[in-house]
């Protein structure tokens, strides 16, 4: 359901991306972890089509993002909960992305109990919002459509451990249902323990992909994390 | 409850661009104050000038000058200022339709800010007369009147080129607002500095429009300033932000 070749972005001295090529098949999740700095957005950006690729090719559903129709029908995403207008509301966020979408209002308060925003809490502008109920409101803005792909970018940050258990069990829930889910993250515990494969990144580079059980190899899967991107931190530019 | 994989209508882009000039507080603020100015400024000239109609409608102008390119500016800037590009760009990758989307309502604003501007003249230029005890001047000139309208959308469209072009308000709305200060400078500088203001400074350009007798020299000028200042950045513009990575 996504699939990256190859990819890769060069800046002027910089690859921000070198060769990066994974897929996330459907009723799957798909862990994308590495350390800060280490090309997730960017490559997340360029499967949305909001940045290019220097080389190689990214594709949701078998066609570039930004060929699809109506996208977010289809590919639910959430790219930085941050960006949002500080003076509009919870509510009026959803309302314009189901105006968009061509979808009824009620959808909006069907996405507000799914993710657990109070009525009032709605009501609220975002100025006020903690970056947990921002991530709740990006998390439900993307699955607004009933997306078959969804592709968040740091969903975790800020969410308090129930609402990372909360998350966890939606992403399995989606997968179940035959979503491919595709999510990144610093932090492994947050995608150990929802994800069946994990891409590990680090320095634009793909250090190793599989289930958590073949990339720990009998050791921590947070023992082969911290090996592989240490050895990748040590390395020259 | 699924919605369907096929392009989303234009029409339905326009509505929810409309949306968001008005559901946050600063755009309602904006908004606002223009109603206000336009009323109070009205009222004002008035009990000043004296009930004449289509003087007063044209004071409105003194305001218009400068909050309606400001409009244009804001409206399609503000996305990068506070990222929901990201967003917007993500529902709808083909961001020249999101651009004409955004163009449209700030331009129809101006012709309701004209046609507001020319409904508010009409009580007070009555009431004026009344309170003053003087006959009210009702004379109106079409010509000028279409034109002072077609010169506020104008104005409007400079601000939108400009906003697109630099994608930064404060920098966009000081080019907008100091514009008028360096032409008034140029046109000190001689015949040179009159026939650079002729040819390239919109508002100079556009007097002959607002004043209801434009020749064809002047629509020549018009069109040259017009394309200085609207058609080249707005083109220019679009291309940058339909190339633009989106961070």
């Amino acid at each position: 359901m996504i699939e990256l070749s190859n990819l890769t972005k060069a800046y002027k001295d910089v690859k921000a991306l070198d060769d990066v090529s994974f897929t996330v098949a459907a009723g799957s999740v798909t862990g994308f972890l590495g350390p800060n700095g280490a090309g997730k957005s960017t490559a997340l950006r360029i499967l949305v089509g909001l940045a290019r690729a220097t080389s190689g090719s990214a594709t949701v559903l078998g066609r570039p993002y930004a060929e699809l129709h109506n996208p977010a029908a289809q590919v639910g995403t959430l790219l930085d909960a941050g960006a949002q207008h500080p003076g509009r509301t919870g509510r009026e966020v959803l309302t314009l992305g189901a105006l968009t979408l061509g979808l009824p209002k009620q959808r909006v308060d069907e996405i507000l109990d799914l993710v657990g925003l109070t009525s009032k809490e709605s009501r609220r502008t975002l100025g006020g919002y903690s970056l947990g109920m921002r991530q709740r409101l990006g998390i439900g803005h993307a699955l607004l459509g009933s997306p078959r792909v969804l592709i968040l970018d740091e969903p975790a940050n800020g969410l308090d451990p129930q609402g990372i258990q909360w998350m966890r069990g939606l992403l399995r829930g989606l997968a179940g249902a035959g979503c491919a889910v595709l999510l990144s993250s610093h932090l492994l515990h947050e995608v150990e323990q929802v994800a069946d494969h994990i891409v590990l990144i680090a320095r634009g580079r793909v250090l190793a992909k599989g289930t958590p059980a073949e990339l720990s190899q009998g050791r921590t899967l947070e023992q082969t994390f911290l090996d592989l991107t240490s050895h990748a931190d040590r390395s020259p530019a | 409850m699924t919605a369907t994989a096929a392009p989303i209508p234009f029409p339905r882009l326009l509505a929810v661009e409309t949306r968001k000039l008005f559901d946050t507080r600063s755009g309602k603020i904006m908004t606002a104050v223009l109603v206000a100015l336009t009323v109070a400024v009205i009222a004002a000239r008035g009990l000043v000038a004296g009930p004449d109609y289509q003087l007063l409608v044209g004071t409105a102008g003194v305001g218009y000058g400068t909050l309606l390119p400001v409009l244009g500016i804001f409206t399609v800037t503000g996305e990068w200022s506070h990222r929901t590009a990201l967003t917007t760009f993500a529902l709808e990758p083909r961001r020249w339709r999101v651009i004409a989307a955004k163009c449209v309502p700030p331009l129809v604003t101006a012709v309701l800010a004209a046609l507001f501007a020319m409904l508010v003249a009409v009580p007070v230029t009555a009431v004026v007369a009344g309170v003053e005890g003087v006959a009210p001047t009702w004379d109106v000139d079409v010509a000028a009147l279409l034109g002072w309208t077609a010169s506020c959308v104008l104005g409007v469209a400079s601000g939108l080129a400009l906003g697109l072009l630099l994608l930064n308000a404060p920098a966009a709305i000081v080019i907008s607002l100091s514009a008028t200060i360096v032409w008034s400078g140029v046109r000190l500088l001689g015949d040179l500095g009159r026939t650079l203001a002729e040819w390239l400074d919109l508002n100079t350009a556009a007097m002959p429009l607002m004043a209801g007798d434009l020749t064809g020299a002047d629509a020549v000028r018009l069109a040259v300033a017009a394309a200085f200042w609207i058609v080249v950045p707005a083109v220019a513009g679009t291309v940058r932000v339909t190339r633009k990575e989106v961070t």
